[in-house]
């Protein structure tokens, strides 16, 4: 077995970096769909009162549900072709694989915005704004989880690098591909991270200094967050 | 007198000597005449059939001498599958079209071609619509029972691997833990499943020539006379190669169960001669059809105890029909009837064909088995590395700690999938490829990455308790870090269970490293049942409850430790 670097072809790279898009475009409208279902559960949730069992059970539903299976079932059941208010609609992979990423998505979407919102009604405006960072951070779990669409055949970043794998007999060589892989999409993630991290230190300073502003404004008085 | 009759008596003996003699001698004679040929035995059956053809085409007694009489055979080919059959406005060509004309010209009548499909090629047969079926069809034990096969077999598919000339796979064993892209209900899925082989699906063919050339399948899988017309073009073989066949289905000719038995014999006593001569041989070449089984085929029927007249009737000479037909559970019954009243009161059409046949309800049986196995593994994992990884970041020496958040790092950085085909690979290089050796690489791969973010939870709960340890009251003594971490395990039981219910939800992902659990065991189940709806339904269900179940257990346990500690 070969420790040494294989070679590869010059457009390897590129087609990862066009690859780890797409993971980042069904991590997008995974998102943004986990926000247009989970915004009306978390407000019904946030309200007080015997509804909120309703939303509760659903975001319970929703998390017990595997993306992978997910995936794979909304593969078999979807159609190819649907109509939509009268257009004819092609329902892609990706778009498959981000309505798989859905229940994790507005699960989470829900829980941390019944929570935001609880938050700014007890009047603390820097722990409800902790959305924003945790919003941030489901969206690069979400770019992570994506990778799961390699298994359905959707040419994304990870389908990339075990198509180049595949290209080679050796362990070895195998093996630096995905020390490779592991790599550019830790890179990412850290990064990802670490601005999550930035905007909430971010976040809290200017809170903070809302705060310390409107303390001496009011004579003392905090607004409570 | 007495000399007229002792004249008579030793006539009658030399007639009787010269009777044995002549019996000995044929019978030697008999003996040493070699068997009837394939050539004559078919002369004669159709000198017979048209000496009945001469006297009553009024009621033929058999379809050959109906054939005869009517000076035309009708035979059903297709007209969609080139380089088999085809029909374009200059008329039809093909292999089987080609061997259906010859065989006309065999019995001395022409040819009539009606188009049939594979759904309708045995009920044209049983209608008597046509006499003959030439049609691309596999000859099961399944079919069988519904249309007579002409055997030998005129030609066999396989499962063809095919793909770039530069990937240097050339067995099935080499295949494991490489992917795959092949057609949803495959009859070889169940096969290169089992052989650790990534299954990626879709749902036609023509759809994995687009992925091969697109790049997204390195390597696709499917019948080798559909990559036929594509092997035609050069640029196409120029890039793309068959890396090995599997599988085999023979082919057969088939002509109606009833009323065509001199037909059929005069059919097999053709296709031996044809076989012998290489006559399917050069029409194959001809029409650029893979020749190696009939190459194979020519061998065998040039061998003397194979070039006989009973020869497609020796076990020896022909090849089987492959098994298909299924064995029934032993509540078929019932869930046929559930279906039936779901159908009824419900308005819904459920094919719950996996409890129905036997093979695919082993299937999945063993699939509930393999994914509660993974799933308790990969809870147990989970917990194991989530002490030992929380114990290790939240050590005070660097030494230990240090490599051991890398690792975290490295963990939190890897997409899941990535992990587990990390995890597979490394583990098929090492060993050969097994079921077992797949769901270990999954729990230990599913166990590490959840494991390691719990770790992480411990380790942070760990550095809180130290944070508030530094700030105790003035004289009580410190806390050991033994103490600390039973308190860490305590402070960040909600982490650890999140992540205990993570690793579950993740574990219908070793289906991608050829792990045999549920979905693998539905996926390869399509191949029995066409009805992949209620396949996936079922599929989602399942993981669904054990999920639930998984959280109410975590809830359950959780309740006990906190009474626990709160009694003590």
């Amino acid at each position: 077995m070969s420790l040494l670097p294989p070679a590869l072809p010059p457009s390897f790279l590129p087609h990862l970096l066009v690859g780890m898009l797409r993971d980042f475009a069904m991590a997008g409208m995974a998102l943004g769909l986990g926000l247009l279902l989970g915004l009306p559960l978390a407000l019904l949730w946030a309200h007080p009162g015997r509804l909120r069992v309703v939303p509760a059970a659903i975001v319970q539903l929703l998390r017990a549900a595997p993306t992978f299976v997910v995936m794979f079932f909304l593969l078999n059941i979807l159609p190819h072709q649907a109509r939509l208010f009268g257009a004819e609609v092609t329902i892609t992979k990706q778009f498959t694989v981000a309505l798989s990423l859905l229940p994790y998505s507005a699960s989470i979407v829900a829980e941390n915005g019944a929570e935001a919102l609880r938050q700014l009604r007890l009047g603390s405006t820097l722990a409800a704004l902790l959305f924003l960072p945790n919003l941030a951070r489901t969206y690069f779990v979400l770019v992570m989880a994506s990778g799961s669409a390699a298994a359905i055949g959707v040419r994304e970043g990870i389908s990339v690098i075990l198509r180049q794998a595949d290209q080679f007999p050796n362990f070895g060589a195998r093996l630096w591909i995905f020390v490779l892989g592991v790599f550019v999409y830790g890179l990412i993630l850290q990064s990802g991270f670490f601005l999550v991290l930035e905007l909430r230190r971010r976040l809290a300073k200017r809170v903070v200094r809302r705060r310390a502003a409107a303390w001496s404004a009011g004579g003392g008085k905090s607004d409570g967050g | 007198m007495l000399r007229r009759v002792a004249m008579r008596v030793g006539r009658l003996l030399i007639w009787l000597m010269l009777l044995a003699a002549s019996i000995a001698a044929g019978h030697r004679a008999c003996a040493a005449r070699p068997p009837l040929t394939p050539d004559a035995a078919l002369q004669s059956i159709l000198s017979a059939a048209r000496a009945a053809a001469a006297t009553s085409c009024a009621d033929p007694a058999d379809q050959l001498v109906r054939i005869l009489c009517a000076g035309t055979i009708r035979v059903g080919v297709r007209d969609d599958y080139p380089p088999f059959a085809a029909a374009a406005a200059g008329g039809r060509s093909g292999f089987e079209v080609a061997v259906a004309t010859r065989i006309a010209a065999a019995l001395g009548v022409s040819p009539t071609f009606v188009t049939v499909t594979p759904a309708d090629r045995i009920a044209l047969l049983a209608e008597n619509r046509i006499d003959l079926a030439i049609a691309t069809m596999g000859d099961t034990t399944l079919r069988d029972g519904q249309a007579r096969f002409i055997r030998p077999h005129y030609y066999a598919s396989h499962t063809a691997i095919v793909g770039p000339r530069a990937i240097p796979l050339r067995t099935l064993r080499s295949l494991a833990g490489h992917t795959l892209c092949v057609t949803v209900g495959d009859s070889s899925n169940p096969e290169l499943a089992a052989a650790g082989v990534r299954l990626l699906l879709f749902a036609a063919p023509a759809q994995l020539i687009d992925e091969l050339h697109a790049g997204a399948c390195s390597l696709i899988a499917q019948d080798d006379t559909f990559f036929a017309r594509y092997f035609a073009k050069p640029r196409f073989s120029a890039e793309y190669e068959t890396k090995f066949t599997m599988d085999p289905l023979p082919w057969g000719m088939a002509v109606a169960r009833s009323g065509g038995d001199q037909l059929a014999t005069a059919l097999s006593l053709i296709s031996e001669i044809f076989h012998r001569d290489g006559v399917f041989l050069r029409l194959a070449e001809r029409n650029g059809v893979a020749p190696a089984f009939l190459r194979e085929q020519r061998a065998v029927w040039q061998r003397p105890t194979c070039d006989t007249a009973q020869g497609f009737a020796n076990p020896a000479c022909v090849l089987p029909p492959r098994q298909s037909d299924m064995a029934r559970t032993r509540f078929a019954g019932t869930v046929a009837a559930a279906e039936a009243f779901i159908a009824a009161h419900l308005g819904l059409h459920l094919s719950l064909a996996i409890f129905k046949l036997q093979p695919a309800w082993d299937l999945v049986r063993q699939g509930i088995l393999n994914s509660i196995i993974l799933i308790v593994g990969t809870l147990a994992a989970t917990l194991g590395f989530a002490l030992v990884i929380g114990r290790a970041l939240g050590a005070r020496r660097r030494v230990l700690r240090w490599p051991v958040r890398l690792l975290v790092m490295l963990l939190q950085s890897t997409p899941p999938v990535l992990s587990l085909v990390i995890a597979a690979s490394a583990a098929n290089a090492i060993f050969a490829f097994s079921a077992a050796l797949a769901l270990g690489a999954a729990i230990l791969s599913l166990g590490l990455i959840n494991g390691g973010n719990a770790g992480q939870a411990i380790a942070e709960a760990m550095a809180t308790l130290r944070a508030e340890e530094a700030h105790r009251p003035a004289g009580r003594p410190a806390l050991s870090d033994d103490v600390l971490y039973v308190h860490a395990l305590r402070r960040s039981l909600t982490q650890i269970i999140a992540f205990l219910i993570n690793a579950t939800k993740a574990t219908p992902m070793a289906s991608f490293i050829g792990a045999p659990e549920l979905l693998n065991a539905l996926t390869d189940s399509t191949s029995f049942s066409s009805d992949r709806e209620t396949t996936y339904w079922l599929l989602l269900i399942f993981y669904v409850v054990a999920v639930l179940l998984v959280v109410r257990l975590c809830g359950v346990m959780r309740g006990v430790l906190e009474r626990r500690i709160a009694a003590s």
